[in-house]
């Protein structure tokens, strides 16, 4: 790779002239700067990367491995007209919320706890930091033996995802809170149950809201997992069901419709975040 | 911390003991609790025990199957790691250098690192088989978001006046990237790598795992597979408690061992 390349394109950058830059500023300057704008490299990028893609599949010429465009594209509004691509997902977002709904309900009030109180953290924390490193994905078989194929593996992995980052952050969030405003409030009287919920409260949020979105993370990237292996529905299973039945267009169109799925809650996620806690700089979750 | 008011049980020499103690109690507790239940289970249960699950981690590592598989999949996950480290840095320092190959790559990563890595599997099952070049790949997809992220953040954070004045020094562009943007660059880097490991061990557990569920099993090896063929066809619970334990030492080693090696190496840069 050219690092004077590097250099090049820094200046050119920064506004200076180099004999490269000079050559290209020839084209006409709106043109350029319409070419060069975001989304219009967005599209160029996507163009690009469909322009390749189609190449390779014609190249590779298996339409089982590699199926051109045209063919994914189908299949995804063959899924999508027929409503099972939208049955899928409901099955896979109800699962996600369910599970962090429980997640939520479970690590928010034991983080409060753990966070307040220094000997409930010194006797829980060993347990959360002896299951931590166990990976979601290492307890599908343990799990399987005891909930056999279906929906609440899928829940009860995702759930164990996502409750360690909320606990963590709830932790983290509740330590956080400046002492002197616990204080304060103490000093003027307000009781045990107002100062949890009218200065611990909103002082933690930040750090549970980021805890939130790293738990919606890891367990969207679970729920692949989970239900490829040990659920007879959801996106997950859809995609290994079509590749046992080698349809492969159909198995790129699942896989579109993760990662778009993944991409608008996320989305919701950064929204959700900036309304509860607009006063937190978003770039940090 | 707002409990604050609490006293403390005991000071001096009697709590260091004590905050042990607190450490191992619950631990310990439901040790003791998981065996009671298990001694309580009808003699032929097949669910596991702490005392079991001690034997069946002796039995596996003397017979060689618990250290075979373990190097198998952390052999795996180095070879993944080490593929996604390349392609990491060489994009992660164009994008986080070059204004219009950023601009360009961007919206591609960003669309491809919402879909996990196990939805990759099929499409890497069908142009790979189900031997470790499709675990391969499973891993080096994982890790490779996290390190390019990380190591285009930092690149990009690197103070453009350090570049200038190496620049103006006379520094040639190979020695400025070496002696300035690298080692600027360097805590990202190693964030990134941490990351990615994690994930990256995460995901050869499942790969191995789905292609033992889906491909029929016995093929591709490596703990994920020893699990599954404990699940599905030796029944042996026990084993699977042995694995997960030993999936997590492994995983908290790992993070250890990279927290270690940012401690050492940042440690130098923060102080100055």
């Amino acid at each position: 790779m050219g690092l004077s390349g590097f250099d090049h394109h820094d200046r050119a950058g920064s506004g200076a002239l180099d004999a490269a830059a000079a050559l290209r500023r020839q084209a006409p300057q709106r043109l350029r700067a319409a070419l060069g704008s975001r989304p219009v490299a967005a599209v160029r990028s996507f163009v690009v990367v469909l322009g390749v893609w189609w190449g390779l599949s014609l190249w590779n010429a298996n339409p089982i491995q590699l199926p051109a465009p045209p063919a994914v594209f189908a299949a995804l509004a063959n899924v999508a007209s027929d409503g099972e691509l939208l049955e899928n997902a409901m099955i896979s977002t109800g699962r996600l919320a369910l599970s962090l709904v429980i997640a939520v309900a479970m690590a928010v009030p034991l983080g409060f706890w753990m966070g307040m109180s220094r000997r409930a953290h010194a006797y829980i924390d060993p347990v959360v930091e002896m299951l931590r490193p166990i990976s979601g994905i290492a307890w599908i078989p343990l799990a399987l033996f005891i909930f056999g194929v279906g929906d609440t593996l899928p829940v009860f992995i995702m759930t164990y995802v996502a409750f360690f980052p909320l606990l963590l952050n709830t932790i983290a969030g509740v330590r956080g809170v400046s002492r002197r405003l616990v204080q304060a409030a103490e000093t003027m009287g307000v009781s045990r149950a107002a100062i949890v919920r009218r200065v611990i409260m909103p002082a933690a949020l930040p750090s549970i809201v980021v805890g939130f979105r790293l738990a919606f993370a890891g367990a969207w990237a679970a729920i692949v997992a989970a239900e490829l292996i040990g659920a007879p529905s959801g996106l997950g299973f859809a995609i290994e069901w079509y590749r046992q039945l080698l349809m492969t267009p159909k198995i790129f169109a699942y896989i579109m419709a993760i990662g778009f799925v993944g991409y608008v809650c996320d989305q919701l996620l950064q929204g959700l975040q900036r309304r509860l806690t607009p006063w937190t700089d978003r770039s940090r979750g | 911390m707002a409990n604050s008011l609490a006293p403390s049980p005991s000071i001096g020499l009697r709590s260091v003991p004590l905050t042990i103690w607190r450490a191992i109690a619950l631990p310990l507790l439901l040790l003791v609790a998981w065996q009671l239940w298990a001694m309580g289970l009808p003699a032929d249960t097949r669910a596991p025990s702490p005392a079991k699950v001690l034997a069946g981690f002796v039995r596996l590592t003397l017979a060689g199957d618990l250290p075979l598989a373990l190097i198998q999949s952390i052999g795996r996950v180095v070879a993944g790691f080490l593929i996604a480290l390349v392609l990491g840095l060489s994009l992660g320092l164009a994008m986080g250098r070059i204004r219009w190959v950023r601009d360009g790559l961007e919206p591609i990563v960003e669309s491809f690192r919402p879909i996990a890595p196990m939805a990759i599997l099929p499409i890497a099952i069908l142009f790979l088989g189900t031997g470790t070049p499709a675990a391969l790949s499973i891993v080096a997809y994982a890790a490779f978001f996290p390190l390019l992220l990380n190591v285009m953040h930092g690149v990009s954070r690197v103070d453009p006046k350090l570049v200038l004045a190496a620049r103006t020094m006379g520094v040639p562009p190979l020695r400025t990237f070496t002696h300035v943007i690298l080692p600027a660059a360097m805590p990202s880097v190693l964030l990134g790598s941490r990351l990615a490991m994690g994930s990256a061990w995460t995901a050869i557990i499942a790969a191995e795992l789905a292609v033992g569920a889906k491909a029929g099993g016995g093929t591709s090896g490596g703990i994920g597979q020893m699990m599954f063929v404990f699940y599905a066809y030796s029944i042996d619970l026990n084993g699977i408690v042995v694995c997960m334990i030993v999936v997590g030492v492994v995983a908290l080693l790992i993070d250890r061992a990279f927290r270690g090696a940012e401690r050492i190496l940042v440690r130098g840069r923060e102080a100055t």
